[in-house]
């Protein structure tokens, strides 16, 4: 186990793609606290800025209020991150493999672009969860994120395959020109969802402003859901499935692209 | 011409007479009897008065009516109810897909009224979206009215020297580009600058007061012909030569057409560009940094 | 004074094919022999520096006669692909040089380094609007190192084509003139003639002798025709560069050899022909015709062309043909940019990949080969890759490999879906290009053709740009990916495959004759038809830092 200690939050971003488990692997105590971190422009050590004790392990530990410390876990394809405080942007972006868990808060482009492994958020976390960086056609290739607070805007943005679920509230365009994966949204979202989508599922657990260019379908309970909910019931997060407790609205579209996207609202029994 | 969240008779004053309403141009003989302007506004402006067809939209409901257009020029179905949350109905909006598809030439001018309210860029992206998709049915083009000063030029020379038109980081001694992460309100708020220099704006009178407060707290050099509010919080106030009146340069028109500015009259202050150059020589002659010979990753 | 000693050296244009021999350079030019002629032992004084080539190739600098690297289609493409600068080569800031990025739609110091880092010297750009040209202009500058040339976009200008259509060839000639100088370029560019004008209307002039949508009894063969007879009476150092109608299409191999029919007895120069040879009637069934292309092309000696290969990979195509670039994306239902010029011409932007597995993509690949092994002149045929809208620039070393070893491209061809190698003719072609017919291809011939005399060679009076080679590639296997040294006007600017900086390049123009007094018949009808004032349009002398003015034969004092 390698664990970082941040003497204190740095005054300006920090940039750290050098805290990654395929980095930190085989390197030596010494050899990690010289990995090169960016403040702004200038470049500094690693032991500018955090304690460093351990070596050779793709067990990470980061414990502080590293909110402005960017790029944690870029690009891993295994081992272990896990963040004891808040984290900064681009957490987990093009990661393949491996885990992340974070105990606060984290912020924008959580697992951007990535293509497998799983990242868990504890609180909050920003927006363009997942997502495609501006202009590539396509977001998070595949994998898990999983966030208990709530998220930002274009939660899911391009997603092609995998899942993606926040507890907390989500603002706007959450599955922004999806084309494919899940998105599961525990306290609903704000305006503009699924909008432009593809294809992909979007379910909702409270209701939602829906774009005029989706078309109410059918309410029943998708087969489908029933193996998502275990899955999800084991990381801790609940979606009903049952017919004794509700029914899910679907409702297909964006009929502007056109999309065969849906959208699966819940609706509580006795509602 | 649909002139989309914008009110061209105040903030393009020229626009209606000089290019588009009541030009007569070889294939519009008629002028203005020859074209009909439609305006998409949240409340009738005097630019109203130039529309043969006013289409009164809800505030924040620009982004459903463009893509409930999209669907409906498509002929695909739309939710009657939502559409008319935008405060039209389909009707109305198939009359206008109508329309815009007998067109010989149409055109969408889109303004702040779409690219500064909630979506922001997502605004912007739908309307040129259904300007591209409407080539399909006829020749169909799209254009933001865009802001005072060179704000154009300053977009076109960023994108030739950096590869990016605006929100340019060179921290890592490469250009990188994202929008939120290093745009000027975001940073200011967040406070992840520890220094500032501000050229030909304002933000001391526009920005949100978080950044406001950190343009306070931080070195702030201010570059301007005038004394203006973020003078007033700088460290430090250069007045230069008003660039067109005093100070030559080229200007870039909304369309990126380049006219060359002659100025008129002579200015005892230096242009900035004299400044900046001063103040890069003097920072380029103290030896304390070097930049990283390398990048160890390859970071984007 | 500098001296490359035992070097292996290609010279076509003075006949020197891999002779070892020393060059001396002076003054930015190559100069004679120090210990020969008069003045020697003052020359030997001189000689400060001596590059060892032994064990090297030496090259007169590359000459990239059709690019897009400036200009505003150029700048709206930058702004359309930031995913593409993400994963571009990252140039950094240092003392010597600038930051930039690489990639498809390089920024433009990249672009200079790009360009030097592989032997090339100098670059005509392929296409430039005169309302817009002051920004290319300005991104050239911006260019370093190379030497640089542009193109005015002239086809589908609407004042030249009013007068075309009346059959007032000679006022059109004082006009096109009045407009070369106007925008301080070197030649004329043809795109699509009719087509660009006929996009104003969401149309295409798809038909040669058949007119268009604007215009009543004007052909698009009449445009070539008379552009060319236009760019030959006002004796321009390079013929009119022409990309044909119907670029793109299945079938427009009739096309192009009805074009070289109708330009017969004049100049031209046909761009990135790979484009227009094309067999077939649609997606399904187009296959190569660079056979017929290749026949009717030898046999029609007043032309040159480029070939405008295609490389399997990523590309974005930006040309002036509105309506195809239209079609592209309709076809890829992905990213499309759209420019329209008042008056004169127009741009489409659409990010492509080609993939091989696709047969229309196969086909494409195979064409630009077929060309440039089919016709038989090295002096009539130049690399190029339509850049960006085949493939970059500077994948150009993949191309030389392909021309100069018969089983590497045969075992590529292999590699073609089945239905794709039916299609075309490449796997029988056995031809190989020789090192003089790659120093023809990419410096001697395009410097010829453009009329740069001392460009392309590395006699005595050139200007001394050289790019020296290891004989054997290293790293990735390709020859010119990695010079060991290049020099420009004499100074070394690329050692050990490191850009050292360099100055600024200079900007060939030309300066045709005409009669003054057709300013006063342009000035009415611009301030009619444009949105600009007439005193705005011309581009001032002084915004080009370095021009170079390149007398014509009859150049006005």
């Amino acid at each position: 186990m390698i664990t970082l200690t941040l003497k204190e939050p740095p005054s300006v971003p920090l940039e750290a793609e050098v805290l990654s488990p395929d980095v930190t692997a085989e390197l030596s105590n010494d050899a990690i606290r010289a990995l090169p971190v960016y403040l702004g422009k200038r470049q500094r050590r690693v032991d500018d800025f955090f304690d460093v004790d351990g070596a050779s392990s793709d067990q990470i530990t980061i414990h502080g209020d590293a909110s402005r410390v960017k790029w944690i876990g870029r690009a891993m394809t295994r081992g272990r991150i896990r963040v004891d405080g808040n984290a900064g942007m681009h957490l987990g972006a093009y990661m393949s493999g491996g885990a992340i868990d974070v105990s606060g808060n984290a912020s924008d482009w959580v697992g951007a672009e990535m293509s497998g492994g799983a990242i868990r958020i504890g609180g909050n976390a920003g927006g363009q969860i997942g997502a495609a960086y501006r202009g590539s056609n396509t977001g998070m290739r595949d994998g898990t994120i999983l966030v208990g607070g709530g998220a930002g805007l274009e939660v899911g943005m391009r997603m092609k395959r995998g899942i993606i679920a926040i507890g907390g509230p989500v603002r706007d365009f959450a599955g922004l020109q999806m084309k494919g994966g899940t998105i599961v949204l525990g306290s609903g979202a704000e305006l503009r969802t699924g909008a432009w989508m593809m294809r992909g599922t979007i379910i909702s657990l409270r209701q939602l402003p829906l774009m005029p260019t989706f078309l109410y379908a059918a309410t029943y309970v998708p087969g489908f859901l029933r193996i998502y909910s275990a899955y999800l019931e084991r990381l801790g997060f609940t979606l009903p499935c049952s017919e004794q407790q509700g029914a899910y609205q679907r409702y297909t579209g964006d009929t502007s692209v056109p999309g065969k996207g849906e959208i699966l609202i819940w609706a509580p029994r006795g509602a | 011409m649909i002139y989309w969240g914008g009110n061209p008779a105040e903030c393009h004053p020229r626009h209606f007479t000089k290019y588009t309403l009541t030009q007569k141009g070889r294939f519009v003989p008629l002028g203005r009897k020859g074209r009909t302007m439609v305006l998409v506004d949240i409340r009738e402006t005097p630019s109203a008065k130039a529309a043969d067809l006013f289409l009164q939209i809800r505030p924040g409901k620009d982004f459903e009516m463009a893509t409930a257009l999209r669907a409906i020029v498509k002929g695909h179905p739309v939710d009657t109810a939502l559409v008319e949350e935008t405060g039209l109905t389909v009707a109305q909006l198939q009359d206008l897909a109508d329309r815009m598809k007998r067109a010989k030439f149409g055109v969408i001018f889109f303004g702040m009224g779409l690219s500064m309210t909630r979506g922001k860029h997502m605004n912007s992206g739908a309307i040129l979206t259904l300007a591209a998709e409407m080539n399909a049915f006829t020749k169909f083009v799209c254009m933001p009215m865009r802001g005072h000063g060179n704000v154009t030029g300053a977009d076109v020379v960023l994108r030739y020297t950096t590869g990016y038109p605006f929100g340019v980081s060179l921290s890592r001694g490469f250009p990188r580009f994202n929008p939120g992460e290093f745009s000027t309100i975001d940073l200011l708020v967040r406070g992840d600058t520890d220094a500032a220099l501000i050229l030909g704006a304002d933000p001391g009178a526009t920005m949100p007061q978080p950044a406001i407060d950190h343009l306070s707290r931080i070195p702030t050099i201010v570059l301007d012909p005038k004394v203006t509010h973020t003078s007033r919080l700088a460290r430090v106030h250069i007045t230069t030569a008003p660039t067109g009146i005093s100070a030559p340069g080229t200007v870039y028109r909304m369309d990126e057409v380049p006219l060359p500015l002659r100025p008129a009259l002579a200015s005892p202050f230096p242009t900035d560009e004299e400044v900046i150059r001063r103040i890069r020589l003097a920072v380029a002659a103290r030896p304390a940094w070097e930049p990283p010979a390398h990048v160890t990753m390859a970071i984007a | 004074m500098l001296r490359i000693t035992g070097g292996k050296v290609y010279d076509p244009a003075n006949g020197i094919d891999g002779v070892i021999k020393d060059i001396y350079i002076d003054g930015g030019r190559i100069v004679a022999p120090a210990d020969e002629g008069p003045g020697a032992e003052a020359r030997g004084a001189k000689a400060a520096r001596a590059i060892d080539a032994r064990g090297m190739l030496v090259f007169p600098g590359g000459v990239d006669v059709h690019t897009h690297v400036a200009g505003g289609a150029l700048n709206f493409a930058r702004g359309l692909v930031p995913e593409n600068q993400r994963a571009a080569r990252k140039f950094l800031h240092t003392k010597d040089r600038r930051a930039g990025l690489g990639g498809m739609t390089p920024t433009t110091f990249a672009t200079g380094y790009l360009y030097a880092g592989m032997g090339w010297t100098t670059v005509n750009e392929a296409a430039v609007p005169v309302l817009t040209a002051k920004h290319t202009h300005e991104e050239l500058h911006d260019t370093p190192i190379v030497d640089k040339s542009a193109l005015l976009l002239m086809a589908n200008n609407e004042m030249v084509l009013d007068l075309l259509e009346a059959g007032e060839v000679e006022r059109a000639r004082h006009v096109v003139a009045w407009h070369i100088w106007a925008a301080k370029v070197y030649g004329v560019k043809a795109v699509n003639p009719g087509g660009v004008a006929a996009w104003k209307w969401g149309k295409n002039a798809n038909a040669l002798h058949e007119t268009f949508e604007g215009y009543s009894t004007l052909t698009p063969a009449k445009i070539i025709a008379d552009l060319a007879h236009i760019v030959d009476q006002l004796q321009l150092p390079h013929p009119l560069h022409l990309h044909c109608n119907n670029l793109g299409v299945p079938g427009n191999v009739a096309t192009t050899v009805e074009t070289m029919k109708v330009l017969e007895g004049r100049r031209a120069h046909l761009a990135h022909l790979q484009f227009h040879a094309y067999g077939g009637d649609g997606w399904s069934n187009m296959r190569s015709e660079a056979a017929a292309v290749a026949d009717a092309f030898n046999r029609h000696t007043n032309l040159t062309c480029d070939a405008g290969a295609v490389l399997f990979g990523d590309a974005v195509t930006i040309t002036a043909d509105g309506p195809w670039q239209h079609l592209l994306y309709q076809l890829t239902g992905r990213k499309w940019g759209n420019l329209d010029v008042e008056n004169e011409t127009g741009c489409g932007i659409v990010p492509y990949v080609y993939k091989d597995r696709s047969l229309v993509n196969a086909v494409q690949w195979a064409v630009g080969l077929e060309l440039m092994l089919l016709i038989t002149d090295p002096w009539r045929v130049f690399l190029t890759t339509d850049h960006p809208n085949g493939g970059c620039f500077w994948r150009y070393p993949e191309i030389v490999q392909l021309l100069m070893d018969v089983e590497f491209r045969k075992e590529q061809v292999r590699r073609l879906p089945e239905a794709a190698q039916q299609r075309i003719v490449l796997g029988d072609l056995d031809r190989q290009y020789s090192l003089f017919e790659i120093a023809i291809i990419t410096s001697a011939g395009p410097a010829r053709a453009l009329g740069m005399s001392n460009k392309g060679h590395l006699g005595v009076g050139a200007d001394a740009d050289v790019a020296i080679y290891p004989e054997q590639p290293d790293k990735d296997g390709f020859l010119f990916s990695y010079p060991r040294y290049v020099l420009k006007g004499g100074e070394i600017v690329v050692e050990e495959g490191d850009v050292i900086g360099g100055s600024e390049g200079r900007e060939f123009i030309v300066r045709p004759e005409y009669d003054a007094a057709i300013e006063a018949y342009i000035r009415p009808l611009f301030q009619q038809a444009y949105t600009i004032s007439f005193d705005n349009y011309p581009v001032e002398l002084e915004r080009l830092r370095h021009p170079e003015q390149v007398n014509l034969p009859s150049t006005p004092a």
